[in-house]
């Protein structure tokens, strides 16, 4: 055999393992004249949500023809790193869940998130969508995603523990402090804390509740992470865990497992987390309840109230563009929205829905509605990525150590200092 | 002309110079898995090269990069290399990657090599090794998962150590550095004991008899039999049981992310921790692949170091 022959059966045979590569390469990039699809896919990063995601999927079909199978993650890199990859890549999603803030942005830059300005529209003319959340979802003059889901941050508590030892829900600081430390005095541990992804929930709460200006500035490059304010403020909960006010920042069982069996008296969270309530089959209101947390700072005119909204979104080259859009209509409209809402016992974005059985959460719907809090967007979603993972990081290390607060801001300040000296400040 | 020289080993010695002709007749003889050779090693080939070669290129052209994942790719040389000598969470990195070197070098590999040796001449061995083998057919998630549940604060090592009396009942085992590693380490050893074990059984029993029974005859038994024969001729094995749990320690990933993430605050990352953290976390992918990068060449580098050393050490008592 020459050496032409031998080159000749290699070529023959990468060929033959080329042939089929190059065919669905091919049929990859001929869909463009794709047929209406009746079954659309919505990536998530809520695997826990998947019943009542599959519930809404069910009465899509009915109502408008189009089903849904939602694709849960419960790991959130492995899900950021899929959805990073269908933006270069033919697999593109249907339907995604994602963040606001410097995330979407992020997304919306690459010209690929499909513009729903028209959505937003007509849903905030029909009364189903907020003008308040509007800007949430806009990147340069134009609406991108609707919303999947609001909730607001407060305190969520077991009440047969307040009832116990005769607590009731705090309204002011000092009988937050008073119900904490009359907790902690029958040995009970009043709040909980993680290390393990939202380490941020303190921080945020304690400084939105001290200066919110301060906060908003921070998150937009305008405030050091080292100024007098921030340093108070982990000083501060510096002082609560070493007053024992905390939980074991390592115990990585669920929270409102922990609040059911009383190994915490509280848990800070968004009112989604009526959700995992609602699994273990606890009542709001007989069970647990829910305050908004007060300022710490009395003066303050409004009660700070942090607030998140997660993005649903699709692509300007979906499989079927139109019909993720016609799902996306679909989605805000009332009825979808109160069933959406009632499975989870949670908020709804569209101001038209009630929440039944839970007095405590829709109080607070209805002060919101009534401008009575000041909302301040979530430092999950407020904070650019970079920074927030390194805030993470930071904030767990303290938990563990909380005498390294001030080592920590400067962590946190060199990795903002970093992104800010490329980006600009106030955006 | 490997393949004609295992179909007909002595086909090249038979050849004599000259006589082209003859030659032809030969090569149109010659097997047909020879004609063929490199078309059927080219799907392997391509294989490796596409899914090994070109990433790994790719990784090491990404590393000179300011990427976010997202967006344009700006070429930025050396600067990533550059925050690397500076990075505080790297040190830590090394740090805990050197502790799981050692650890594992120390626990799995020695321990195996003990169960291996204590229960090899015991009626019915292979069943006491058994109990040691059987989490190597778990996965590394798997062993994670049940690892973190024992060891989280208030699980059951809390739990059961206050039951019978012993210190520890409120210790936060993967809270705090160094001691979040080494309880990692350990959740390791529990898995991969057992299979160095069966390594080493596997090695004792390539052992001729001979050497042994002349050993004996000379007085030799126990410790001094095993450290002055039976290590020896295990030697071998040994390089590549210890090569093996070398380059996985270096390596290590699964276990760290399942148990702590590489936390609390980074204190429990080992390189491929950080590795994955800078990248898809932070989505500082050309940092990421610089770590990547430095990561492969420290590997490579106590592989070869090994390798060349122990090879060559044998080479030398002719082994």
């Amino acid at each position: 055999m020459n050496r032409s022959h031998r080159l000749l059966a290699a070529a023959g045979a990468a060929a033959v393992m080329l042939v089929p590569a190059i065919a669905g390469c091919a049929s990859a990039s001929g869909s463009g004249s794709a047929p209406h699809k009746t079954q659309l896919k919505l990536y998530n990063d809520k695997g826990a949500w998947t019943p009542f995601f599959q519930q809404m999927g069910s009465l899509s079909k009915q109502q408008i023809g189009i089903g849904m199978t939602p694709v849960g993650y419960t790991d959130e890199n492995t899900y950021q790193a899929f959805i990073d990859a269908s933006f270069r890549t033919d697999v593109k999603p249907d339907l995604f869940t994602w963040t606001t803030g410097g995330r979407l942005q992020q997304i919306v830059s690459l010209g690929q998130v499909a513009s729903t300005s028209a959505l937003w529209k007509q849903a905030i003319a029909a009364g189903n969508l907020s003008p308040s959340l509007e800007p949430y979802y806009t990147v340069n003059g134009q609406q991108y995603c609707v919303p999947l889901n609001v909730s607001y941050w407060g305190m969520f508590y077991n009440k047969h523990v307040f009832g116990k030892y005769g607590l009731t829900p705090p309204t002011t600081w000092a009988q937050f402090l008073n119900v904490a430390q009359t907790l902690k005095s029958h040995g009970v541990t009043p709040f909980y804390e993680t290390s393990t992804l939202f380490t941020f929930v303190w921080f945020e709460q304690l400084l939105a509740g001290s200066d919110p200006t301060l906060y908003n500035d921070l998150s937009t490059g305008k405030a050091s992470y080292t100024s007098p304010g921030v340093v108070s403020v982990m000083k501060l909960w510096q002082s609560f865990i070493n007053d024992g006010y905390m939980s074991n920042p390592g115990v990585t069982t669920d929270p409102s497992v922990m609040l059911q069996q009383g190994q915490v008296a509280m848990v800070p969270d968004g009112s989604w987390f009526n959700t995992s309530m609602t699994q273990l089959k606890l009542k709001a209101g007989t069970d647990y309840g829910f305050f908004i947390i007060p300022n710490v700072n009395p003066s303050l005119a409004q009660t700070s109230l942090i607030f998140e909204s997660g993005p649903l979104c699709s692509l300007t080259n979906a499989p079927d563009p139109a019909a993720s859009t016609e799902y996306m209509s679909w989605w805000l409209k009332q009825g979808p929205q109160q069933q959406w809402s009632t499975s989870r016992g949670d908020l709804s974005a569209n101001p038209k829905v009630t929440l039944s059985g839970d007095a405590d959460l829709s109080a607070v719907t209805s002060e919101v509605r009534a401008g009575k809090y000041n909302l301040l967007l979530r430092y999950f979603e407020a904070a650019p990525a970079p920074v927030l993972a390194t805030a993470l990081d930071a904030f767990a290390a303290f938990m563990v150590h909380p005498g390294t607060y001030m080592s920590v801001l400067q962590q946190i300040q060199t990795s903002a200092q970093s992104y800010w000296s490329t980006h600009k400040a106030g955006s | 002309m490997w393949s004609q020289t295992l179909t007909n080993p002595g086909r090249r010695l038979q050849q004599a110079p000259g006589g082209a002709a003859r030659q032809r007749r030969r090569r149109r003889a010659a097997p047909l898995v020879g004609r063929f050779r490199y078309g059927y090693v080219s799907p392997a080939v391509l294989l490796v090269a596409v899914l090994l070669y070109l990433p790994f290129l790719w990784t090491v052209y990404q590393s000179f990069t300011s990427y976010s994942g997202l967006g344009p790719m700006t070429w930025t040389g050396l600067a990533n290399y550059r925050t690397l000598l500076h990075d505080p969470y790297l040190l830590s990195a090394i740090r805990n990657t050197l502790l799981w070197v050692a650890g594992t070098l120390v626990l799995p590999v020695a321990l195996g090599l003990l169960v291996a040796v204590l229960s090899y001449n015991l009626p019915h061995g292979g069943w006491y090794r058994l109990p040691f083998l059987l989490p190597y057919a778990m996965s590394g998630t798997g062993v994670a998962v049940a690892w973190g549940i024992i060891l989280e604060h208030g699980g059951i090592a809390n739990n059961l150590l206050s039951a019978i009396g012993l210190p520890g009942g409120g210790e936060s085992f993967l809270l705090y550095a160094p001691q979040n590693s080494i309880a990692m380490i350990i959740a390791s050893t529990w898995q991969q004991l057992g299979v160095n074990a069966l390594l080493f059984v596997v090695g004792l029993q390539s052992i001729p008899r001979e050497p042994i029974e002349a050993a004996r005859l000379d007085g030799a038994s126990g410790w001094t039999l095993f450290r002055r024969i039976i290590w020896p001729l295990l030697a071998p094995l040994t390089t590549v049981v210890v090569g093996l749990a070398l380059v996985a320690s270096l390596k290590t990933f699964d276990i760290v992310w399942v148990m702590t993430q590489g936390g609390p605050g980074r204190s429990s990352e080992t390189l491929a921790i950080t590795m994955y953290k800078d990248t898809f976390v932070a989505d500082q992918y050309g940092y990421g692949s610089a770590v990547a990068i430095f990561l492969t060449v420290v590997t490579g580098i106590v592989s070869w170091l090994y390798l060349r050393r122990q090879l060559s050490s044998r080479r030398a008592i002719g082994a």
